[in-house]
């Protein structure tokens, strides 16, 4: 199986380092869909069938907890596998997020974060067995570390 | 790029070539300012992009700002303590050539500069307001 994987954050650099992340990750890759706020990225949910969504919280227009909130409100894409990568560090707000995301598949990956963080959370949620993975994972120091 | 032991006082005031600011709110209020003089800022956004071409220049300011906010969020609860909760904004660019005379007016709480072969690179913390508890304000 493929992921087809959304990445939403509003820093272009930050969109390329995941992307350059999940390539490395061996997971098995479909299409890759980037967005730059939580609007851009439900116009994406809508339009295209996504897999798995990494998702930053602080942005303009659209945060990724209000984007996260109207996810889990569609039936259609209420199931939707979501990664938060941010720089959020409160332990009030990441326990919010994550009472409001049980029962969810969710996970969330601290900025900065290692490739390797990355893709371990990756594994974790979407279930992708080591056989399903391609090539030999990511090498420590292999990608970009942030 | 390899930090320098001890920053010599010529290269403390080598103006800065780019610099940005992160405005918070919370239980104390201010901004993040990361500033950067020197070629430290091209080798930074090729070492983010784990690329060896030249990243543009939209791409050297979205680094910074990048980098600016993951300071400012990992900074803030090691003062306010880890259940406070901080409204980070946007990072905005600071106009060339007027970093300087906004630290004149003002001097930051809390500063680090870091020095490298390739440059400067310095971390200010700007506070303006009492504890938002002590003032009502969000």
């Amino acid at each position: 199986m493929a992921f087809n994987v959304l990445v939403v954050d509003d820093s272009a650099v930050m969109r390329k380092m995941i992307v350059k992340t999940l390539r490395l990750s061996g997971l098995p890759l479909g299409e890759i869909h980037e967005a730059g706020d939580g609007q851009e990225g439900l116009r994406v949910l809508e339009e295209h069938w996504i897999d798995l969504a990494m998702v930053d919280i602080n942005m303009p227009v659209m945060t990724g907890e209000e984007m996260i909130a109207r996810v889990r409100e569609n039936p259609q894409t209420r199931d939707l596998k979501v990664i938060v990568v941010s720089t959020e560090s409160s332990e009030t707000r990441i326990d919010m997020l994550q009472d409001q995301e049980a029962g969810f598949g969710a996970g969330f990956v601290h900025k900065p974060f290692s490739p390797e963080t990355l893709r371990q959370k990756i594994v974790d949620l979407t279930g992708v067995s080591c056989d399903e993975l391609t090539g030999d994972g990511i090498a420590p120091g292999s990608g970009p570390d942030f | 790029m390899l930090p320098e032991p001890v920053l010599e006082p010529e290269r403390l005031t080598t103006p800065a070539t780019a610099a940005v600011s992160v405005p918070f709110r919370g239980p104390v209020n201010g901004r993040l300012v990361v500033a950067v003089a020197g070629d430290i800022l091209p080798a930074i956004a090729a070492n983010m992009l784990a690329e060896d071409d030249l990243p543009s220049d939209h791409q050297q300011q979205d680094a910074l700002r990048e980098i600016a906010n993951v300071i400012c969020g990992n900074l803030l609860p090691r003062i306010a303590g880890p259940k406070a909760v901080f409204k980070i904004s946007a990072p905005e660019a600071i106009p060339a050539g007027t970093l300087a005379g906004s630290c004149q007016r003002e001097s930051p709480a809390a500063a680090v500069h870091i020095g490298l072969d390739l440059g400067r690179a310095d971390v200010m913390l700007f506070l303006t307001s009492e504890a938002a508890h002590h003032t009502g304000q969000p």
